[in-house]
C-alpha cells in the first residue's frame, strides 16, 4: 500500500468518525425533541412545517452544501465568521442534511403510538413528565432507528462536505471525498480499500450502539 | 361521583347526560346497543376525553386514582412483570413480591413474568391489563369490554377479585359488558343507555329481571346472555 494508505489513511479516518458522530450528534439533540414536539403540537401551518420538513429529508447533499456555501463564502451573511473549507462548515452542512430525517422519522414514529401511550399513560395516573418519560422509553427503538439512519447518511454523505470542506488534504479530507478522489484519480484499488473500510467503520458503530442500548435496558430492569 | 349536563358530540352521535349521581363504593353496569355512547361516557369520566360542556364532580379523587380498562390495552415494550408494577412504580410504590406474585398468579402469568407482555396471546394480554388496573387499589375503576377476550373461568376469577377487592378497600367500579352474566354477578346498580342517553337506571336484580323501559326489554331480549339472567 502506498503512503496515502498508512500515515494519511488514520488522519482522514479520525476526522471523519469525528466529524459524523459530532454531526449526528448536534443533529439527534435537535431533531429527536423536534420530531416529538411536532406531533404534540397544534398550531396552524403545521402541515406545511411537517410538508418542508419530508422535502428536506430527501434534499440533494449539493444543494445543501451550495446553500451553505453561499452563506459562509466571504460575501454571504455569515462569511465574517470565516468557516468555510473547515471542520465546522462540514459540520453545519452534515448537520442540516441530517437533522430533518432524525425529525421526520422521530416525527413519523411519534404520530403512529404516542396518542395510544399518553392514553395508557392517563389511565395508569401518570403526570406529565411520566407521560413523557414512557413515550420516550416506548419510542426509544425508532428514535435508536432515527439516530442510526442520521449517522449512514453522514458516513455517506460526499457532495455538501465537499463543497464547503473543499476536499483539501491534510484539513478537510474525508473518507468519501478521499475515495471520490481515488475514483477520479483511476486508483480503483486503494478506492475499494477505502470502501471496505468505510463499511468496516459503519458496522462497528452499529454494534457498539446495539451493545449500549442492549446494557441501557439491562440496566433499566431493575425495578 | 356526580356528572351535570354532559355533552359530547362526534358526527352525528350526540353524548347527552343531564343528570347523573353515582355514591362511591358501588359497582356499576353500564349496558345497551353498539353505539349508545357507553365507551364515550366512561372516557369522559375517566379524563380522557374532554366534553363540550359539563361537569363531574369526582367527589375529592385525583387523576390518579381513577383507572380505565379497554378490550385493547396498550402494553408497554417490556416484561410481564414490569407492566404489572408500571403503576406502583410511577407513584414511588416499591412493589411487594408477595402482592405481585398474587396479582401474578390471579392472571396465570406467574411463570411467564420475564416474557414480553406484547407477545403474549390477547386473552393473557387481557389478565394482564385487568391485574395492572387493580394492583394499585385505584378509588374509580372502569371497565370496558375488559371480560370479553376471556374463558368463562378467568372472566370467573376477575369477578372474584373484583369482589374480594370491593370487600376489603371499597372502590368504585364502573363495569360495561355486553355479557349480562358479568353484568348480574358484579353490579348491583345498572345504567341502561340508548342513542347517546341514560335510558333508565336502577338496581340490577329490578333492570335485569322486571324491566319496564321498552328499549332495555327489546336489548334484554336480544342480548347474547339473557337465558343467564335469573328471575
Amino acid at each position: 500500500m502506498t503512503q496515502i494508505l498508512d500515515a494519511e489513511v488514520l488522519a482522514i479516518i479520525t476526522l471523519t468518525l469525528r466529524m459524523t458522530i459530532l454531526s449526528t450528534a448536534i443533529s439527534s439533540v435537535i431533531g429527536v425533541p423536534l420530531g416529538l414536539w411536532l406531533d404534540r403540537a397544534s398550531f396552524a401551518g403545521k402541515r406545511l412545517v411537517v410538508m418542508i420538513n419530508r422535502t428536506l429529508m430527501a434534499s440533494p447533499p449539493v444543494v445543501v452544501g451550495l446553500v451553505v456555501y453561499l452563506i459562509l463564502m466571504r460575501n454571504g451573511p455569515l462569511g465574517f465568521l470565516r468557516l468555510l473549507f473547515t471542520f465546522e462548515a462540514m459540520v453545519i452542512a452534515q448537520v442540516l442534511l441530517i437533522t430533518p430525517i432524525v425529525c421526520g422519522i422521530v416525527y413519523t414514529a411519534s404520530q403512529r403510538s404516542s396518542e395510544r401511550i399518553r392514553v395508557f399513560a392517563l389511565t395508569m395516573g401518570a403526570d406529565k413528565r411520566q407521560t413523557r418519560s414512557l413515550q420516550i422509553k416506548e419510542l426509544s427503538n425508532e428514535i435508536f432507528f432515527a439516530v442510526i439512519t442520521g449517522y449512514g447518511r453522514a458516513m455517506s454523505e460526499v457532495g455538501a462536505i465537499m463543497i464547503v470542506g473543499g476536499n483539501i488534504r491534510h484539513h478537510t479530507r474525508t473518507m468519501t471525498t478521499t475515495l471520490s478522489l481515488l475514483r477520479n484519480r483511476g486508483e480503483i484499488e486503494q478506492a475499494v480499500f477505502l470502501g471496505a473500510i468505510l463499511m468496516l467503520i459503519a458496522f462497528s458503530v452499529q454494534m457498539i450502539a446495539d451493545f449500549l442500548r442492549k446494557r441501557e435496558r439491562r440496566a433499566d430492569e431493575n425495578f | 361521583m356526580k356528572i351535570s349536563n354532559l355533552h359530547k358530540s362526534y358526527g352525528k352521535f350526540s353524548l347527552q347526560v343531564e343528570d347523573l349521581s353515582l355514591p362511591a363504593g358501588e359497582i356499576y353496569g353500564i349496558i345497551g346497543p353498539n353505539g349508545c355512547g357507553k365507551t364515550t361516557l366512561m372516557k369522559a369520566i375517566a379524563g380522557l376525553l374532554e366534553p363540550d360542556s359539563g361537569h363531574i364532580d369526582y367527589n375529592g379523587l385525583t387523576p390518579r386514582d381513577i383507572t380505565m380498562v379497554f378490550r385493547k390495552q396498550y402494553l408497554i415494550h417490556d416484561t410481564v412483570l414490569h407492566n404489572l408494577v408500571y403503576p406502583l412504580k410511577i407513584r414511588g410504590i416499591k412493589p411487594d413480591e408477595e402482592l405481585v406474585k398474587r396479582y401474578l398468579d390471579i392472571a396465570g402469568l406467574w411463570e411467564s413474568r420475564e416474557e414480553y407482555a406484547p407477545g403474549l396471546s390477547s386473552g393473557q394480554q387481557q389478565k394482564l391489563t385487568l391485574v395492572r388496573a387493580l394492583i394499585f387499589s385505584p378509588g374509580l375503576v372502569l371497565i370496558d369490554e375488559a371480560f370479553s377476550n376471556l374463558d368463562m373461568e378467568s372472566a370467573a376469577t376477575f369477578e372474584q377479585l373484583i369482589l374480594e377487592k370491593q370487600r376489603s378497600s371499597p372502590a368504585t367500579y364502573i363495569i360495561c359488558a355486553h355479557q349480562l352474566s358479568h353484568i348480574q354477578r358484579l353490579c348491583g346498580y345498572i345504567l341502561f343507555m340508548h342513542s347517546g342517553r341514560i335510558e333508565t337506571q336502577g338496581p340490577a336484580s329490578q333492570m335485569l329481571t322486571q324491566p319496564e323501559n321498552s328499549k332495555l326489554k327489546s336489548y334484554l331480549q336480544y342480548a347474547s346472555l339473557k337465558e343467564g339472567v335469573t328471575d
